[in-house]
């Protein structure tokens, strides 16, 4: 023991107090009720946070409960049935399906006229020019208009230089430029921090597009080569294409989801 | 001398009440209220400040438990080394730079959304990056978490450990389990270490104090080591091998000779060659414990060569530091703990061979050349020969030597004790003292009389005072006036004319007295440009001395050269009024003759270095001139009289309180 221990020594050397064992006892009974008393005087903010504390405690509780409460006991078993399976007195027929067949192609072409296509976020809420672009008054008597601030994240590429001020229209501050993206594998469910590589498509419009803005569902073109992804040729990927799934101009990052 | 206490470490909150703590200060502390409606700057600044603040906090804790833990680099090695054996140097080391790095990462989170946070337009966009940087930072701190915990584990384990300088003195205690060590130390301090009959019952250092010589030395009870390869060694006998290398300290190695602790003495002599290189520069004491179950003289022959080889290894440490080689008994030590005897004379011995050796050292180090550089014992010169011994007179002597046959003279306490003790016996204290009759000593004085305090009216001089009381009523000066005015009458009347003159004058000489006295104001009495009559000549000097008695010319020759300088002066300047090409020379001789009178004091030149003035060669002097010059530069320059001379001569000096400016407003003067 080591010099310091003042109270273990005096225990080992005079043993506990005459009441020690008692007192321990009905101070671990008491807690309960001192426990009930905080959770209803508790107000504010702390009695928020400490409900909330409870009831995680409580839940996690049941839960044991409920698994020592399983016995062991025998239930019966349904048997599934087979997909296909057919009848006693329908047995001697023939099944004969009618259906449309259609080929992979026509069924492609099809896709493609109607712009829809298998992405995690099929439909998004349009965003109004005017929450998109903020107006920008210039000239002597600050009476010129026609210069427009993205509010919105964009993406520029690696050799971008922008016009010269005088005649640039869209104006795409430096805060809001983004270079990477969280992406998260649909499959193996994690995540990584990838560059991206460009705006594919915008889906409220082509101008956008061309500008790079990314908000939610725009797909963003990303740089894989850190997964170690092979083709069946056997040639290494190095681009694949992920939809963004949250706004990034609340969140200050991007994260999206990767199209496999 | 840094005592170092790892008990002021600040405790250290797991990763949850971290987060808990930051996220309620910042709730606290920071406005609460925001509207849509408002302006959005104003909304913008109210979030910015948030993530700022929560930025700020969580930095400081943070900086606050890297800063308090000890470098492990930066103490003193014995305490490097005891963490490192007990805690593992490189995980404390990891531990606090994840710390350092979560500090850095939630820096730059909080920079990150300040910028963002500047292109928010609307409520519900500033909250959104608001909520997501405080939630970066949470999770930064979360991921943290146990290293929090495993630092606030070592803290407590810290805080416990024993208190010990490792730069004082220190007397250390080693050797193998249960050979009586703890029993020594609980025996020569007031540390209560435990003693059990098994072995390993000390786990850890301890740590007791004991006095010797009216110095404090430190006792250091280690855990036993076993005699076992370096590599092998568990932690506890890590911790007693990292106080023998790193400590200065003297090592009393214990023996057990009768062999009551398990191991024989070949083991235990094993042991002592295995670590004799730890003692390296260090007082060591072998001492054998136990002589009450077994003495040294009657253990077997083999057991005594192995026990004259230690005590020759011992001896050569002793003679290694370089003191002339003393008798063996110094270096080996028998005592037994449990009868007492010998404790005290292995205290003793260690603490003056720790003492001397100690002194050695500091003698030879540089620092002691700054001390003695203060000190000088001055000695006069020797005249001559001739031995003066000191003069005693000889009734001195004779009375000496009385006392010394006559015996001791008896004390109060001797007579209190034969008299049947403290409580039984009370001096008189009234026998010594001296009155004028003896029968007076018994006495009881009273303290009230009258209604007043007697004591307010004693006074051993009241005869005297009672006699000078009369004198000043006037009854002993009527008897005087009559002696004096029988004077006068007797003279003749020319006689009374010159008496009356010589009181005159006499008076007159005592005013002019007091008023040169009051106006000196120590000048000279008689400045000369006031001396118009001239009275004050060399010459006159010259004379007085000689009616002395002395030998004027020295004193009119000084005079002169004073004088003649400030003659040959002004008849210079008169030729002046003509241009002379000469002029230089003129200024030389000028110069030589004045400085005749420039010298006021002899000093010797700043070079030459007295011995007592506590400088160790003339450049020291040099600087400690300059330093001294240098310091009082800045004063003089702004013309104050000292250091405390806080006037101001201008309270507002006109150039900066009047004009116009040449670009910009003048509202502020």
């Amino acid at each position: 023991m080591p010099q310091g221990d003042y109270i273990e020594l005096h225990r080992k050397r005079n043993g506990y107090r005459l009441d020690h064992f008692e007192k321990k006892r009905k101070k671990e009974a008491r807690e309960v009720h001192k426990r009930s008393q905080t959770a209803q005087k508790a107000l504010g903010i702390k009695g928020k946070m400490f409900a909330k504390k409870r009831y995680a405690e409580k839940a996690q509780m049941k839960k044991t409960l409920a698994m020592h409460e399983e016995s062991s006991s025998r239930r019966k078993v349904d048997d599934d049935v087979h997909d296909g399976a057919v009848p006693a007195y329908l047995l001697d027929r023939d099944a004969t399906t009618r259906a449309k067949v259609l080929s992979n192609t026509v069924k492609q072409k099809r896709k493609e006229k109607a712009g829809k296509w298998d992405v995690p976020l099929p439909k998004v809420r349009p965003v109004a020019e005017d929450e998109m672009f903020k107006v920008i008054r210039t000239g002597k008597r600050k009476t010129k208009q026609w210069k427009r601030m993205i509010t919105k994240v964009t993406f520029v590429g690696q050799g971008f230089t922008r016009k010269p001020p005088k005649y640039e229209r869209f104006i795409r501050p430096t805060g809001l430029r983004f270079t990477k993206a969280h992406v998260t594998h649909p499959e193996l469910k994690c995540t990584f921090n990838l560059e991206m590589i460009g705006v594919k498509k915008n889906p409220n419009g082509p101008m956008y597009t061309s500008l790079g803005v990314v908000t939610k569902g725009t797909i963003i073109e990303v740089n894989v080569s850190e997964l170690g992804l092979v083709t069946p040729a056997g040639k290494v990927v190095w681009g694949k294409y992920a939809q963004v799934t949250n706004n990034p101009e609340n969140d200050g990052c991007i994260n999206a989801v990767l199209l496999v | 001398m840094v005592q170092y206490n790892f008990k002021k470490i600040t405790k250290v909150p797991t990763g949850k009440d971290f987060v808990d703590i930051v996220l309620s200060r910042t709730q606290r502390q920071t406005p609460t209220v925001v509207h849509k409606g408002y302006a959005i700057n104003r909304i913008r600044q109210f979030y910015m400040r948030k993530v700022k603040f929560t930025q700020t906090n969580f930095h400081e804790k943070l900086s606050t438990i890297i800063e308090e833990f000890p470098r492990l680099d930066d103490i003193h090695p014995f305490y490097g080394d005891l963490l490192h054996v007990l805690y593992n140097k490189d995980h404390y080391k990891l531990a606090l730079g994840q710390i350092n790095t979560a500090r850095n990462l939630i820096g730059k989170i909080a920079k990150d959304y300040v910028k963002l946070l500047k292109y928010g337009d609307s409520l519900y966009r500033c909250k959104a990056l608001k909520v997501a940087a405080l939630g970066r930072m949470c999770t930064v701190t979360k991921r943290i978490g146990p290293s929090l915990a495993y630092l606030d584990q070592i803290r407590q384990h810290m805080a416990r450990l024993p208190s010990i300088d490792p730069n004082t003195r220190t007397i250390l205690i080693c050797g193998y389990p249960n050979v009586g060590k703890s029993s020594f130390i609980n025996k020569i301090t007031r540390a209560d270490v435990d003693v059990q009959p098994y072995a390993f019952t000390t786990k850890s250092l301890f740590v007791g104090h004991t006095d010797y010589k009216y110095l404090r030395y430190q006792v250091i009870d280690t855990p036993g080591i076993l005699d076992r390869p370096f590599e092998d060694r568990n932690i506890i006998e890590m911790c007693s091998i990292t106080a023998l290398a790193h400590l200065r300290a003297a090592v009393l190695f214990f023996l057990d000779i009768s062999g009551s602790c398990g191991y024989t003495i070949a083991q235990q002599s094993a042991l002592f060659h295995s670590i004799k290189s730890l003692f390296m520069n260090k007082p060591l004491i072998i001492v054998c414990n136990k002589t009450d179950l077994q003495s040294l003289e009657g253990i077997s022959e083999d057991d005594k060569k192995l026990v004259e080889e230690m005590k020759s290894e011992a001896m050569k440490t002793l003679i290694g530091q370089g003191g002339e080689p003393r008798e063996g008994a110094e270096v080996l030590l028998t005592m037994s703990t449990l009868t007492e005897e010998g404790v005290i004379a292995v205290k003793n011995a260690a603490c003056e061979r720790l003492l001397d050796q100690r002194v050695e050292v500091k003698m030879k180090s540089k620092k002691i050349s700054d001390c003695l550089n203060r000190f000088h014992v001055a000695v006069p010169k020797p005249r001559d020969q001739k031995e003066r011994p000191p003069c005693i007179p000889q009734a001195v002597l004779e009375a000496k030597a009385k006392e010394a046959e006559k015996g001791k003279k008896k004390l109060e306490k001797d007579l209190e004790e034969e008299n049947g003790g403290a409580g039984v016996y009370s001096a008189s204290l009234k026998k010594h003292y001296l009155l004028a009759h003896d029968e007076w000593k018994e006495d009881n004085m009273p303290e009230i009389l009258d209604g007043h305090n007697v004591y307010d009216f004693v006074d051993p001089d009241i005869l005297q005072r009672l006699e000078e009381l009369e004198k000043e009523e006037g009854l002993l000066q009527e008897q005087e006036d009559d002696e004096v005015e029988m004077d006068v009458e007797d003279l003749t009347p020319q006689q009374q004319k010159e008496l009356a003159e010589i009181r005159k004058k006499k008076s007159m000489l005592i005013r002019e007295h007091r008023i040169k006295k009051s106006t000196a104001e120590n000048r000279p009495i008689v400045p000369r440009k006031f001396d118009k009559d001239k009275k004050f000549t060399s010459e006159r000097m010259g004379r007085q001395l000689s009616s002395l008695g002395l030998d004027p010319s020295k004193a009119i020759e000084r005079v002169r050269s004073k004088s003649r300088g400030r003659k040959r002066e002004r008849s210079t300047g008169v030729d002046d009024m003509n241009v002379d090409d000469d002029g230089s020379n003129k200024k030389m001789r000028l110069r030589s003759l004045s400085r005749s009178a420039s010298r006021s004091r002899s000093r010797p030149p700043t070079d030459v270095v007295i011995p007592g003035e506590g400088f160790k060669d003339s450049a020291q002097k040099i600087k400690a001139f300059k330093l001294g010059k240098k310091s009082v530069q800045k004063r003089n320059k702004d013309a104050r009289k000292g250091e405390g001379d806080r006037v101001i001569p201008t309270l507002k000096p006109k150039h900066l309180f009047s004009g116009k400016r040449s670009n910009g407003k003048t509202t502020r003067r």
